[in-house]
C-alpha cells in the first residue's frame, strides 16, 4: 500500500516537471509555415541577431505579412527574398549570395584546409627526407666502431 | 618560414591596415542612396489636414528637397528629435519640406506626441511601417535626405544631431 501511494506521487511529480518545461519556441501560429520559412532566411532590422521569423518587433511581424501577401500573390520564394534586398541590400539575408566579395566567405575554409594540408604535406616529406639521409650518411667506419662497443665487454651483462 | 618574417609583418599589417579602412558595416549605408526615392501617399494625421489636404507623400513634382522623417511617439531619440525638426522647419519651410512618417504607432498616442512638442511639420499615418520597409528602415528614428530631383542623397540612423540636421540641410539646398 505504502509503496503503490509513493509510486504515484512520483509520477505525479514526473508529470508536474513534465508540464512545468517551458513550452518549445513556436511562431504565433498567424501566418502559414511557408511565411515563416521565408522569414527564418531574412534579418529583422531592429533585432539584430534574430530572424524575421523569430522576433515579434512590429517591423518584423509586418515583413511576414508583407511575405504572407506576395505568396498570396504567387510570388515565389526567390522573388520575395529579392523584395527585401531591393530595399536593405545583401545584409538582410543570412545566407549571403555566392559572388563578388562574399565568394570568399564560402571559398575561405577550403582554401584553409588546402593551405593547410599543403603544409603538412611539406612538413611530412621533409621530415621523411631527413630520416633516410640520416641513415645514409653513417660512414661504414662509424657504423663498425658503433657495434664493435655494442659489443665491448664492459656493456656485457 | 620564419626566415621570411618581413613579408608576414607586411601580410598582417596590410590586412590590418584594410580592416581598419573599411566602411563601418553597422553604418547602415542604403541600398537607396542615389536611387530615387519610393513614391507615396498616405493620409495625414488630423492636424496637418486643414493646410496640406488629406494625403501627402513623395511623388514627382515636389519641387522641394525633402527631409523624410520616420518617428514613433514610443521612441526616446525622437522626443529631443522632435524639437530640433521643430525649429528647423520654422527656419526653411520655404526651402525644405520636413515631412514626418508616423510608424509602428497609434494615432492617439502620435497626436498626443505632436501635442506635446507642438509640431508644425506635416506628419502622415503608417501604422504598420509598410512605408519603412519600402524605405529599408531599421528602426525609428531614421531620416532620408531627398533632393529636389527625388533622389537619395543620404539616410541618416538614429537621432539626428543639430550639425547633423544642418549639414543634410546646406547639402539638399547646394
Amino acid at each position: 500500500m505504502r509503496r503503490a501511494s509513493t509510486w504515484w506521487l512520483g509520477g505525479l511529480l514526473l508529470l508536474a516537471l513534465a508540464l512545468a518545461q517551458p513550452s518549445p519556441n513556436t511562431p504565433p501560429p498567424d501566418f502559414s509555415p511557408e511565411v515563416f520559412k521565408i522569414a527564418g532566411q531574412l534579418r529583422c532590422p531592429v533585432c539584430q541577431g534574430e530572424s524575421a521569423a523569430e522576433s515579434n518587433a512590429g517591423i518584423a511581424v509586418e515583413m511576414r505579412r508583407i511575405i504572407a501577401e506576395q505568396l498570396a500573390q504567387g510570388k515565389s520564394e526567390a522573388e520575395i527574398r529579392a523584395f527585401f534586398v531591393q530595399r536593405y541590400g545583401d545584409w538582410i539575408l543570412y545566407e549571403p549570395p555566392v559572388r563578388g566579395l562574399t565568394l570568399w566567405v564560402w571559398l575561405s575554409p577550403l582554401l584553409g584546409l588546402g593551405l593547410l594540408g599543403f603544409g603538412l604535406w611539406r612538413y611530412l616529406t621533409r621530415v621523411r627526407a631527413r630520416a633516410l639521409t640520416t641513415a645514409s650518411d653513417v660512414s661504414e667506419e662509424e657504423i663498425a666502431r658503433l657495434e664493435a662497443e655494442l659489443q665491448s665487454p664492459e656493456r656485457q651483462p | 618560414m620564419l626566415r621570411f618574417w618581413p613579408v608576414w609583418v607586411l601580410l598582417l599589417g596590410g590586412l590590418f591596415y584594410w580592416g581598419m579602412q573599411r566602411p563601418n558595416k553597422d553604418e547602415l549605408q542604403s541600398v537607396l542612396v542615389g536611387k530615387p526615392a519610393p513614391s507615396f501617399s498616405l493620409p495625414l494625421l488630423a492636424p496637418y489636414r486643414a493646410q496640406y489636404g488629406p494625403e501627402m507623400g513623395i511623388r514627382e513634382g515636389l519641387g522641394k528637397p525633402v527631409l523624410l522623417n520616420i518617428w514613433a511617439s514610443w521612441c526616446i531619440p525622437c522626443r529631443t528629435e522632435a524639437p530640433l525638426l521643430e525649429r528647423f522647419h520654422q527656419q526653411y519651410k520655404d526651402q525644405v519640406l520636413i515631412l514626418g512618417v508616423n510608424v509602428q504607432d497609434s494615432e492617439t498616442e502620435a497626436l498626443k506626441f505632436i501635442q506635446q512638442y507642438g509640431l508644425t511639420f506635416p506628419s502622415v499615418y503608417d501604422g504598420r511601417g509598410r512605408i519603412g520597409i519600402e524605405y529599408g528602415y531599421y528602426g525609428v528614428p531614421e531620416t532620408f535626405v531627398i533632393d529636389r530631383k527625388g533622389t537619395v542623397l543620404a539616410r541618416h540612423a538614429g537621432e539626428l544631431s543639430e550639425a547633423q540636421l544642418r549639414g543634410y540641410i546646406e547639402q539638399v539646398l547646394r
